[in-house]
């Protein structure tokens, strides 16, 4: 009888799977285009007979990988530069919406091709919500990596920290680093915004002899998720992140749990990131859209809707005990989803 | 009362501020300020002329570096205080190549496109004291047939065919002090004079 009442979900849980094919790829091309860069300067300088026996094997491992696309490296791989911070893909300026409003705060300034290039990522994130940080930030890839490994420690009975602190921290964080920005007069931002540090850590290791001081500060909040809290800087301190759950509020694209399908089973609570409620349809500001409770859901209760708001709390899944044990009586039910 | 639940906030909100204050102390700590501004560090072409107003509109994305062909830009990685991830060219490591790839790139108007000869990264002097040709200790050259911008920027000195001579139309490239021989590199480029306007007549 319950099984009758499922309701078919579309299979979004293999969006999973895409997610971290397109983090992985991110993360690939943060450390390509670096030595994409060093190849081209190698080329433009016709250093080849100069340079020593492993840069000669990396010349010519990179003239193999460019060849089918370019016969004019030094000019042509100049279409595709950057970071997630600020990249040039064919001509194309895109920023991070942050580096904009840092920018602006810093120099109380408008420069508006700068605050047009965050434009596209602006009205994504009005549309998808916090997608960036689950999708996209190169980040993502190495917090979830971290959490995983963390996860792996338990079986040698290792627990990693999983302490809980406001999420209204990191608009906090965020409000600081404007001011801060505003009295050094420079994007204080970048300093401490996970994405931009690997980005341009990756560059200096590969093309400027050596990595900067971000790596250390890469580092701590690695050890911050590890020992405090689980994916504790993206969830209560990244100043981006804050940006982009206040942009992503009234988010269109959301993540819906099917109360007929649900069985409480509760693991999509448990593999969230972000440590949100999806077992009692509280998703908020933070929900980036990941897939992860879709992909892990055993019965199909999580799927996408377009909404402008959470629906409200739905009470016990249909398929759960609370809900069948309630269900002879409608009454029953609604007064136990009350309680 | 109210008082105490006026404390508590109070409490809580400097707490909460400090906390958040706390990623860009540690941040800051990690790039010390610099004690003084190391001599001879030019910004890329096309930097706005004003310091202050250039730190505060580079986001520090390095891409004026990732498209530089000779690799003279280079970053303030681990010091520089307000002015770390902000791009400079060492002229005696590696001098701009003025291919005019990275004005066009930077993204936020840190770097605005400029007209080859209206780049201002500075102007070469020349300490006549070392130059090898200006004390009589043989002929050399090199700035002269270096210079990317000819006879508008360096030249010869009419008496003397080996003695360098600056004019107004260098841009500060650096690419004479990187190709000087002399040890001590009695070229190198300096911040150009600022004469106010009208100063220059007769």
């Amino acid at each position: 009888m319950t099984m009758n009442t499922r309701i078919p979900a579309p299979r979004w849980r293999h969006l999973n799977l895409l997610r971290w094919v397109t983090l992985t790829t991110v993360f690939a091309t943060l450390l390509l285009l670096p030595a994409l860069h060093l190849y081209q300067t190698y080329v433009a300088a016709h250093a080849y007979d100069l340079l020593s026996p492993g840069e000669q094997r990396f010349y010519t491992f990179m003239e193999t990988l460019t060849s089918p696309f370019t016969s004019d490296p030094a000019r042509d791989l100049d279409a595709l530069k950057g970071t997630t911070w600020s990249a040039n893909i064919f001509g194309l300026k895109l920023s991070d919406p942050l580096a904009a409003l840092s920018q602006v705060a810093a120099g109380q300034t408008l420069y508006l091709p700068f605050l047009l290039s965050a434009l596209i990522p602006l009205v994504l994130t009005l549309i998808l919500g916090r997608f960036f940080c689950g999708w996209i930030c190169p980040a993502t890839l190495l917090y979830e990596l971290n959490s995983n490994f963390g996860l792996w420690l338990r079986r040698f009975g290792i627990h990693s920290g999983n302490r809980r602190f406001d999420r209204r921290l990191k608009y906090a964080v965020l409000a600081a680093g404007l001011l801060l920005s505003a009295a050094a007069g420079a994007v204080l931002t970048a300093g401490i915004y996970p994405p931009a540090i690997l980005g341009r850590e990756a560059y200096y290791a590969i093309a400027q002899g050596g990595l900067g001081a971000g790596s250390v500060f890469f580092a701590a909040t690695l050890l911050f998720d590890l020992l405090v809290a689980r994916r504790g800087f993206c969830r209560y301190l990244c100043p981006g992140g804050a940006l982009y759950a206040l942009l992503g509020r009234f988010r269109l694209v959301r993540v819906r749990r099917v109360v007929e399908n649900c069985n409480d089973c509760a693991k999509c609570n448990a593999v969230c990131e972000f440590g949100l409620d999806p077992l009692h349809d509280r998703f908020g500001q933070d929900c980036t859209n990941c897939t992860a409770c879709i992909a892990v859901c055993p019965t199909d209760a999580m799927t996408f809707t377009l909404r402008l708001a959470d629906v409200p709390p739905q009470g016990p899944g249909h398929l759960g005990h609370r809900y069948r044990k309630a269900r002879p009586g409608g009454a029953a039910s609604r007064s136990q989803e009350a309680a | 009362m109210l008082r105490r639940r006026f404390l508590a906030r109070l409490a809580t909100t400097s707490v909460a501020a400090a906390a958040a204050a706390l990623p860009y102390g540690f941040s800051h700590l990690m790039t010390p300020p610099l004690e003084a501004a190391p001599r001879g560090r030019l910004r890329p072409p096309g930097a706005l002329a004003d310091q202050r107003a250039f730190a505060a509109a580079c986001i520090g994305c390095g891409l004026c570096g990732e498209v530089c062909p000779v690799r003279c830009i280079r970053f303030y990685r681990r010091d520089g205080g307000r002015l770390a991830n902000t791009p400079y060219i060492e002229p005696e490591e590696k001098a701009c190549s003025l291919c005019e790839k990275c004005m066009p790139v930077c993204p936020t108007g840190a770097l605005r496109v400029t007209p080859r000869e209206d780049i201002d990264m500075g102007i070469a002097q020349i300490d006549r004291s070392a130059c090898y040709p200006w004390v009589d200790r043989g002929i050399c050259g090199a700035c002269v047939s270096v210079c990317p911008l000819g006879a508008s920027a360096i030249d010869f000195a009419l008496w003397n065919q080996y003695r360098p001579v600056i004019h107004s139309g260098c841009v500060g490239c650096g690419q004479c002090v990187e190709v000087c021989p002399h040890p001590s590199r009695p070229i190198r480029v300096v911040a150009r004079a600022r004469t106010p306007a009208g100063a220059t007549g007769s």
